[in-house]
């Protein structure tokens, strides 16, 4: 998880499966971009929380209530969740993607935060960039033109 | 259970060999299909966090192919054949005879091509492992993408990504025609079947 306040550009590079989530208070320009691989938290000592959709989304929420942000105030946009490989009989491998999206959604639901705009799913990696001066997310992928939202 | 960063030296070494028989056959293999010599750099045990597998292999951005075989039965895992650019016009020159400037040029007949010098490979590996563990492994179908390296290598480190912070891959390059061509063959077991693995083969200090 990476944050900053009112200037430069947060990046999380070749997002597959993995989530990339966008965090912004406009009021204090306060901005968060956590980069999930995995839709829950099963794990017993909680040792990494920001890998996964549930902890992660919380855990940052509550540092940038810390920072001064305000939960009312802060919105999303997310991007990722891709299905890299198709694997005929791969169990789980294909369908990890769109488990995160789900959780991803579900967690934001819960916690009262407001998703402006996506770009999920689909079978390419995703490049997310977020300025923390406009709040403005741009998603860089191969062989696609460049998605500003 | 020992996890990946909990290893010793005589597992890691054990591990080190796997990989050299493994990618020895498949340099076999490839220089059976291609008509030329195929020589190996010495293969690598690496176990690294994300940030740091990513680094090694080019960064997150570049461009790759990558064939990804699942392996189930008595170990699961993945494995993973990344193809650079250089690799893939080796193989295009002597099988179809033909080379690309870029991987957005291949058509379904050298894509097809990739997906299967990349399967026999990876089959020519696990063969040798059961063989030398006594075990039997399952393929899938391979399955073939081309697109940012970062989320290609990312497909073992999220399925394993439960159990593990770190991610264990088995490779070395190839040399053919004196020059060091890359494909990092990669495999990627789950800690259990690490953890049978080497108990099959007597060295797990428990």
């Amino acid at each position: 998880m990476k944050m900053t306040r009112a200037s430069g550009t947060l990046i999380t590079y070749a997002l597959g499966s993995c989530v990339g989530i966008c965090l912004y208070d406009p009021m204090i320009k306060l901005a968060a971009l956590i980069h999930i691989m995995l839709p829950l938290n099963m794990e017993a000592g909680r040792k990494n929380p920001m890998k996964y959709a549930d902890t992660g989304i919380r855990e940052t929420l509550k540092e940038m209530e810390g920072k001064g942000a305000r939960k009312q105030r802060i919105v999303a946009k997310i991007a990722g969740g891709a299905k890299m490989f198709d694997v005929s009989g791969g169990g789980s491998l294909g369908t990890i993607g769109q488990r995160n999206i789900d959780s991803v959604h579900l967690v934001l639901k819960r916690e009262g935060i407001r998703l402006l705009h996506e770009d999920v799913g689909g079978t390419v990696a995703r490049t997310l960039l977020f300025d923390a001066e406009t709040g403005t997310a741009i998603v860089r992928s191969y062989g696609k033109p460049e998605i500003v939202f | 259970m020992k996890n990946f960063d909990e290893l010793n030296v005589l597992e890691l070494d054990t591990i080190r060999e796997i990989g050299s028989i493994g990618t020895g056959n498949a340099a076999t293999a490839l220089s059976g299909m291609l008509g030329c010599e195929v020589k190996i750099t010495l293969p690598e045990v690496r176990i690294m966090g994300y940030n740091e597998a990513i680094e090694w292999i080019g960064g997150p951005e570049a461009i790759t192919a990558g064939v990804l075989v699942r392996l189930s039965g008595e170990i699961n895992g993945i494995m993973l054949s990344v193809q650079h650019l250089k690799f893939v016009n080796l193989v295009l020159e002597h099988l179809v005879q033909r080379t690309v400037e870029d991987y957005s040029d291949l058509q379904d007949l050298e894509k097809s091509a990739l997906v299967e010098v990349g399967n026999i490979m990876i089959s020519t590996f696990v063969t040798a492992l059961s063989q030398l563990a006594g075990i039997t492994v399952k393929l899938t179908v391979p399955c073939f993408a081309v697109d940012m390296q970062g989320a290609i290598l990312s497909v073992p480190m999220v399925e394993f990504g439960g159990q593990s912070d770190y991610i264990m891959t088995i490779g070395a390059d190839f040399i053919c025609g004196g020059s060091v061509v890359p494909c990092r063959l990669l495999l990627s077991p789950d800690v259990f079947s690490l953890n049978f693995l080497l108990r099959k083969l007597g060295i797990l200090d428990e």
